[in-house]
């Protein structure tokens, strides 16, 4: 019954086009399929946050979407936000502010945030926290994640850039 | 966990024993049995399906059963595996009361939910138990040609 | 862990989406946001030999202003319901309770229409589908039937629908100006099941309240309605003893289950709490 499906869809900019089984979810397609590793696999059933990844613009978890529903569609992970800079504010203020330890949840984390300050531009310390309750985080315990996200809120609304930890980066 | 009930069944008491004790009347009782047969006097291995919420989980089970006293009592052991899905272990203990109307069925059970069902699915276990339970009974009274009959004192359902 | 394998097939239509799930019979699953779903079959909670995607059908999409009527697609994410204007206009207690549901990423694909169907008794929509006096729209082999939300739940995780059916949309007749809603939920942590909840309605004028709607959820094996408590508030002046009051009948009337972290004893005591709460703010 491994009976398998061919799908085409864009990840990261670029079109793809595969033969999965219809059990493969989207994670495991992106990682084993595409070598793709950004987005990570925690508890596999939508609790921790760490697959989360964008599908049509809107975040998704990756553990709970099948490949095969991606047919069609563009599925973006934090490569493909990485070189597109959409992420690069988040990603300096993660630098600056020590939100990742040992990185496992940080990918997570960064596609999560990334809706918020799209979604909720003037979101409170307290809406921040209430967001990302959806990511597990072992190592940091969530302060520096708050404050890194809180800092980006800050400084768009002031029109302002993060300033870059590492020159020349 | 434990799940303990009575039910009043529209049946005599040895209508009741027989139906208890008849494989074929079982079959029709257990909501989701797709199989059952009686290895021994006392042993019966059945495969039931089971379907709570999002769950659909298939037990392969086996039933042993003890302390016999026809038209009154007898004890049952049950272990059942699910698979992928989990296991379930435990005892129970069946006792036919005569009552106004029919027959009071009491029952006792203690049982240990293992496996993946008993973490993310043991939220509403003991909810999920009573309902299978309480269906059992709905259909079992409906093969003797009886009914459940509301208990006195119990509160009538809108 | 990984699901087992199953076929997997996206129909065009609702037709054909019936056709498929009679002939499929027990072996298969419909997949709408699979949030629920997914998460079963990665755990082999389930083995279906095949999923039927029904993201394709029109006729469960969409929020529509009918008349006097708002009707909800069963399609509709919880996200569609949070930004919905229509929504927030005339069925504004649904708008409150969508962040309540899970978080964000899973609020983007899972449906209205899902939480309805699986009926767990901590679910958000169950609750607020009783107390909007919704009806059910559904689509099975002999064709359409409407079950109002009332006859819908009908014990845990059972409803009106047969393994056959499709649960297409729900209609709710619209809200007028004097409304005032309380959607409450209490749970251990944001985005947990909840713990216990209710959802309410009422007309208002200055501190009475008429036509009262009270649903608790995750107290029982369904949502549940407090009649009495509903009937003794109703029309009269709401001060603290009739608040007392009223808490005190809903405590009697509400019959509460244990769950696995929580007492019926306990169920029973957040009943008042939450109604206590509830009453407090909508005639503030």
């Amino acid at each position: 019954m491994s009976l398998k499906k061919k799908i085409t869809l864009t990840v990261n900019g670029v079109e793809v086009t595969a033969e999965v089984e219809p059990r493969m979810h989207l994670v495991d397609f992106l990682r084993e399929e595409l070598h793709l590793k950004g987005p990570h696999l925690g508890c596999e059933q939508g609790a921790c946050g760490a697959c989360t990844v964008k599908v049509d613009g809107q975040i998704i978890r990756g553990c709970l979407y099948l490949a095969v529903q991606a047919n069609g569609s563009v599925v973006e992970t934090v490569e493909g936000l990485t070189k597109s800079g959409a992420l690069a504010d988040l990603q300096e203020s993660f630098m600056r502010h020590n939100a990742m330890q040992c990185g496992f949840c940080s990918s997570g984390m960064l596609l999560a945030a990334s809706e918020l300050v799209e979604q909720q531009p003037k979101a409170s310390r307290e809406e921040v926290r209430e967001w990302i309750s959806g990511n597990y985080c072992r190592c940091t315990g969530y302060h520096a994640i708050v404050d890194a996200i809180v800092a980006v809120l800050d400084a768009r609304a002031k029109g302002q850039k993060i300033k870059p930890v590492v020159a020349n980066a | 966990m434990e799940l303990n009930g009575e039910q009043l069944i529209a049946a005599p008491i040895p209508e009741v024993w027989k139906g208890l004790n008849d494989i074929d009347v079982l079959a029709k009782s257990i909501p989701g049995c797709e199989e059952i047969s009686r290895i021994a006097p006392e042993e019966i291995h059945a495969k039931v399906m089971f379907k709570i919420g999002p769950v659909r989980a298939r037990f392969a089970g086996k039933l042993l059963l003890s302390d016999i006293v026809p038209d009154q009592s007898c004890s049952m052991a049950f272990e059942g595996s699910g698979g992928a899905a989990g296991f379930a272990k435990g005892k129970s203990r069946v006792e036919l009361k005569p009552s106004e109307g029919g027959t009071l069925v009491c029952y006792t059970t203690e049982a240990s939910i293992g496996g993946k069902l008993g973490q993310i699915g043991g939220r509403l276990i003991s909810a999920s138990a009573k309902k299978i339970a309480d269906d059992f009974f709905q259909r079992f009274a409906a093969e003797l040609g009886g009914e459940i009959l509301p208990l006195e004192g119990s509160p009538v359902k809108e | 862990m990984k699901a087992a394998a199953f076929d997997y097939v996206k129909p065009e239509s609702l037709t054909e989406a019936l056709g498929l799930l009679a002939e499929a019979g027990e072996d298969a699953r419909l997949i709408a946001g699979g949030q629920t779903l997914l998460a079963t079959l990665n755990m082999r909670l389930s083995e279906p030999s095949i999923l039927i995607d029904i993201t394709n059908l029109s006729e469960l999409k969409g929020i529509k202003l009918d008349g006097k009527c708002l009707r909800i697609g069963a399609l509709v994410t919880h996200t569609e319901i949070e930004d919905s204007d229509l929504i927030a206009k005339h069925a504004p207690l649904l708008k409150a309770a969508v962040p309540h549901i899970a978080h964000r990423a899973i609020r983007n694909l899972g449906t209205w229409g899902g939480s309805l169907a699986y009926g767990d008794p901590a679910a958000e929509w169950p609750a607020c589908s009783l107390t909007l006096d919704a009806t059910m729209i559904i689509h099975g082999p002999s064709g359409e039937r409407k079950v109002a939300a009332k006859d819908f739940f009908i014990d845990l995780y059972t409803t009106s629908l047969a393994s056959d059916d499709i649960l297409v949309a729900t209609e709710i007749p619209v809200s007028d100006g004097a409304q005032v809603f309380c959607f409450q939920e209490l749970a251990r942590r944001h985005g947990d099941y909840a713990v216990a909840g209710l959802a309410a309605v009422a007309q208002k004028q200055g501190d009475v309240l008429t036509q009262c709607k009270f649903t608790f959820f995750s107290v029982g094996a369904t949502p549940v309605m407090a009649f009495k408590a509903q009937a003794l508030i109703d029309g009269k002046k709401l001060n603290e003893q009739l608040i007392s009051d009223a808490v005190k009948v809903a405590r009697a009337e509400i019959e509460t289950i244990a769950d696995l972290t929580n007492s019926a004893e306990a169920k029973q005591h957040l009943v008042g709490v939450l109604l206590e709460r509830a009453l407090k703010q909508m005639i503030a």
